[in-house]
């Protein structure tokens, strides 16, 4: 009913033409993208003379993954990259639904007073010379937790997930509160397993964001040891730098295309986003991209 | 006893009783207090000459004069003012036009695969995007492939000062345009079906129905996303100004948060940055509370 209520009566001629826009935009999106996966699995001998509109690999081969795979220096950046991502989730877990737990509790008395200091601390950026200076009066400096402990909180995760916690039903808590529990018994009991979905959207936000972060990673992981996989990645592809390869260990790039090692470790960034992918758009967007509504 | 001092006892009985719900809310609280609020409290040291050894020595505004005495300075001042504006001004009528025409895409199938490819790039990082536009943009890339056949000649776009910020501009869009359109979308779903009906009946055509029934319906939302785009229009961010910097186009591109960082950190010259920091930071306050009054002037509505 919702697809074709502005259809009706709709010229065909419109109707072609935002098709075809929407082909124009799928197309701008996947060439590029598809393209470097079929560069990472081609034969490297060919890599060079592939056209960038190819998207099907010329001459199949799985070297650039063997090397990926095998070198230690992507192995370390990837693990350190998977334990800060998997250790800072589950704080950033605990402590937003704690905390957005007891912001909906309408008998937490100078809430706005909370609330102004969360706005706040959402507007102020303060300087990159002080966060740096702070990570290292915090003796924090090249060590990963540093890494999970950055945006903790969010205050955008924070605000959403009030937004779904402030809508589970009043009535709940009341009969909870009357049994005896407390606090604690009533989030991680009542409210969590009623909210799993909400909870786990905002997971997904944050394992995003540490999956991805890159600038503080490389200000504040000094080290080669310490090195995450999107720095690594940025030393590798953006600046050029093959000699990352050989920082844990010496290497031999004999006929291999840098051009076809660097799209297969950018392919291998990209997946466990994309493993998270169907998840988020599941849950955050299922209410536009099924036609209802999302409040 | 007075109303006041009962109320005040009964708040002082309120908090006791809900001791736990502050334990819950304290390490949210403790992370902001240990890692944002030192560090903005930091930013004095823009008024202070730093020591390695001993105390910092307090000289007022002197890095503020040496800043805005740097020529560099007001390059990267205009650098940063034309990259944010730009990008706001162009960038933010497509997500909009966007959400209008997935909203008309009559092919359920089509509808559906466009969403879940325009959203993808959201989620990927500038680190991941660089490495995807260099081959996009690269001599014998698509781009270039098409700027052949129309008749041009096959250049470089990332390092030609001409061209690197309209590059920054397409590659926000190709990240942002499908996510950002999700506001507007859930908007456009929200109109009520009688609306649509009864324009049909009075024989309205579609771009009719567009005009007069979905962008009206559209204009808070708008307003609510340029306000708060406003507030960080001087965030430009590190990520993707850091990616697509290259020695050709720095001086180009260069922005305040970015000349921070390698005055302060690849520097040395930390009371410097701190000032440029510190300067955009008032900026930007000054931009929120400007766009938040007249906001809320104009439409009733503010960022707050």
């Amino acid at each position: 009913m919702n697809s074709n209520k502005k259809v009706i009566g709709a010229p065909r001629v419109s109707t072609f033409f935002i098709n075809l826009i929407m082909v124009f935009v799928l197309l701008v999106i996947l060439v590029p993208m598809l393209n470097l996966v079929a560069k990472s699995f081609s034969d490297p001998a060919q890599v060079a003379g592939m056209s960038g509109w190819r998207v099907i690999p010329k001459g199949f081969s799985l070297v650039n993954y063997q090397i990926i795979f095998s070198n230690p220096a992507i192995w370390r950046a990837l693990m350190n990259s998977v334990v800060i991502t998997v250790v800072g989730v589950a704080l950033n877990v605990v402590v937003t639904s704690m905390a957005a737990y007891a912001m909906t509790r309408p008998e937490l008395p100078g809430k706005s007073l909370f609330m102004a200091f969360f706005i706040m601390m959402m507007i102020f950026e303060p300087g990159i010379v002080q966060e740096y200076f702070v990570i290292k009066d915090l003796g924090l400096m090249d060590k990963l937790p540093v890494m999970m402990l950055y945006n903790t909180v969010t205050v955008y995760n924070l605000v959403l997930l009030m937004r779904f916690f402030s809508e589970t039903p009043q009535s709940i808590l009341e009969a909870a509160s009357i049994d005896g529990a407390g606090h604690l018994n009533i989030l991680f009991k009542v409210f969590l397993p009623m909210n799993k979905i909400p909870i786990m959207t905002v997971g997904m936000f944050y394992a995003v964001a540490h999956w991805n972060e890159f600038f503080r990673s490389s200000v504040f992981l000094t080290s080669n040891a310490n090195t995450t996989l999107q720095v690594f990645l940025r030393r590798f592809v953006v600046e050029g730098d093959s000699t990352v390869l050989a920082s844990l260990g010496s290497i031999d790039l004999t006929g291999i295309s840098m051009t076809g090692l660097k799209s297969a470790t950018i392919v291998v960034t990209v997946l466990p986003i994309l493993c998270m992918y169907p998840f988020i758009l599941k849950h955050y967007t299922s209410g536009v991209m099924s036609g209802g509504v999302k409040e | 006893m007075s109303g006041r001092t009962l109320a005040s006892r009964n708040t002082w009985v309120r908090i006791k009783r809900n001791w736990i719900l502050y334990a819950m809310l304290m390490p949210a609280i403790l992370y902001f207090v240990a890692f944002k609020v030192q560090s903005i409290m930091g930013m004095s040291l823009a008024f202070y000459d730093y020591r390695i050894v001993g105390e910092n020595v307090f000289v007022g505004l002197k890095h503020f004069r040496d800043l805005f005495s740097t020529p560099m300075f007001w390059q990267i001042m205009k650098n940063t003012l034309i990259i944010s504006f730009v990008k706001l001004i162009i960038i933010t009528p497509f997500p909009v036009a966007f959400a209008i025409l997935l909203s008309e895409v009559g092919n359920g199938k089509l509808k559906k695969l466009t969403q879940v490819v325009s959203y993808l790039p959201h989620f990927l990082s500038w680190v991941v995007i660089a490495g995807i536009w260099f081959e996009f943009l690269s001599l014998n890339g698509v781009v270039m492939d098409i700027w052949e056949t129309v008749g041009g000649t096959r250049m470089d776009l990332l390092t030609s000062k001409d061209t690197i910020i309209g590059v920054l501009v397409a590659s926000e869009m190709w990240r942002s345009v499908g996510w950002d359109s999700i506001i507007y979308l859930s908007a456009i779903l929200a109109i009520s079906e009688d609306l649509y009906e009864a324009a049909r009946l009075d024989g309205a055509n579609r771009w009719q129905i567009i005009r007069n029934i979905v962008l009206p319906h559209l204009i808070p939302a708008i307003i609510t996303v340029l306000i708060i785009n406003m507030g960080v229009v001087l965030n430009t961010g590190y990520d993707q100004i850091l990616n697509f910097q290259n020695d050709a186009v720095l001086s180009r591109i260069d922005v305040i948060d970015t000349y921070a960082y390698r005055i302060g950190l690849e520097g040395t010259r930390y009371s410097f940055s701190t000032a440029a920091s510190l300067f955009k930071s008032i900026l930007s306050l000054i931009l929120i509370l400007v766009t938040h009054f007249t906001s809320k002037k104009l439409t009733g509505k503010g960022a707050w």
